[in-house]
């Protein structure tokens, strides 16, 4: 029996470990071997091409399904996917098992994303309206310097369809390039060049200076856009500081070109607390599966996210987790993906 | 010998979330999504993706075995 894993672009950039969408190849097969690390599986990964074709030849759906049999024929395919049903196609393609694999037989070796090597949560998180990701083509020069920081760029949907509102841009650093913030320098900077036509009042900007002289926080910026023509692209030229360690500080300077079109593979970003499991919350919800009513949650009880930490976190092996146990599951959830902690939640 | 020797999975992934919509919205879209291109009936395309140490990895490749590609999120 085979079986692969396949990358895709990035569904929800930010919200495991403030992971952002790659911009090169190398970048995206990093990401790949990443999860497989994450995942600790030994199931090998294929990656989609740059241009996403795997992704765009199937419809471009978030959890659908294709069955394909030995010749390459699509014989099933399903808009979203069931377990339940996949077992019932593949039982009627290819007959039942001798032996059904159960979520709990699977001994995952799960291991934490990326850290970040610098603080986060230093700099508050922009509170942006609801938008979406445009098509952002960044500038590769050969033998340049790495894209430590990424730009994501998105606009409301009046932007979009009729070229005037705001538009979000957001400097990310690369949790894969292990590069903070020199604040001990000159903050970053961003310059929007602007077409015939094009009318932006924020047109330059500079992120505030920040005390500490390092940091992981995205320096955000909500720009006015008056009139952005259909067909003239902007171009977004940012300068930077950051370094890779305590010594190694390399100067940027990079462009991106943006276009007046929704990006279709942007998928949706999160901001501040995206991702943030409120632990007395989230073991309320674990609790529902308590079958028997005892309070606790035996293996066979436990679902999802907290099953692969069921052995990490019976810290009395008693074969249970109880509530304290499961809240433990959420805080080691907060701690590794780094989601930030929403403003209800700090502690004051 | 295990019934489903020959059947390799394919999940797609990516180091996402859960998403959710709005379910009339979805059930709409899903109608349209199984009559769009490709059908059941049709050969799966055929493209070169890679391997996650880079080499090229084409679709024709999975031929020989049952597949099941299903995308979805890791987290």
């Amino acid at each position: 029996m085979k079986f692969y894993f396949i990358y895709k672009t990035l569904a929800h950039p930010e919200l495991v470990a403030s992971y952002v969408p790659p911009i090169v190849l190398e970048e995206r097969l990093a990401h790949a071997r990443q999860a497989e690390k994450q995942l600790g599986s030994t199931i090998p990964w294929l990656v989609d091409a740059m241009d996403n074709r795997l992704k765009h030849a199937l419809g471009d759906r978030p959890n659908s399904e294709f069955v394909i049999d030995p010749e390459g024929k699509i014989v099933r395919k399903r808009a979203w996917s069931y377990p339940a049903q996949l077992r019932k196609d593949l039982e009627e393609l290819v007959g039942k098992p001798d032996q059904i694999t159960r979520e709990e037989d699977v001994k995952l070796n799960l291991q934490a994303p990326l850290k970040a090597p610098a603080a986060r949560g230093v700099v508050a998180r922009m509170k942006r309206p609801r938008m979406q990701a445009v098509v952002m083509e960044p500038v590769v020069e050969k033998d340049g310097q790495p894209f430590f920081v990424k730009l994501r760029a998105e606009a409301e949907g009046p932007l979009i369809n009729r070229g005037a509102g705001k538009l979000y841009l957001g400097f990310h650093l690369d949790p894969f390039h292990q590069a903070h913030w020199n604040n001990l320098t000159e903050p970053l900077k961003y310059r929007i060049t602007l077409p015939d036509g094009a009318k932006i009042e924020n047109a330059e900007g500079t992120a505030e200076k920040v005390v500490p002289p390092s940091d992981c926080d995205p320096r955000e910026f909500l720009v006015d856009v008056a009139a952005w023509p259909q067909d003239k692209p902007l171009t977004v030229t940012v300068t930077y500081s950051a370094c890779v360690g305590e010594t190694a500080c390399h100067i940027v300077k990079q462009s991106y070109v943006l276009r007046r079109k929704r990006d279709i593979d942007g998928g949706g970003a999160r901001s501040e607390g995206a991702g943030f499991w409120d632990p007395e919350q989230f073991a309320e919800q674990a609790l529902e599966g308590d079958k028997n009513g005892d309070g606790k949650l035996s293996k066979n009880e436990v679902r999802g996210l907290v099953l692969p930490f069921f052995d990490q976190f019976d810290r009395n092996k008693d074969g249970f987790l109880d509530a304290t146990e499961i809240e433990e599951v959420a805080n080691w959830l907060n701690t590794h993906h780094q989601p930030g902690v929403p403003e209800k939640n700090k502690k004051k | 010998m295990h019934r489903l020797g020959t059947l390799a999975l394919t999940v797609a992934v990516a180091l996402c979330g859960l998403t959710g919509s709005a379910l009339a919205q979805r059930e709409k879209k899903d109608e349209e999504f199984l009559k769009e291109k490709p059908v059941v009936g049709e050969m799966f395309p055929q493209m070169s993706i890679y391997s996650a140490d880079g080499k090229e990895f084409k679709t024709s490749d999975l031929r020989g075995h049952y597949t099941v590609i299903t995308f979805g999120c890791l987290t």
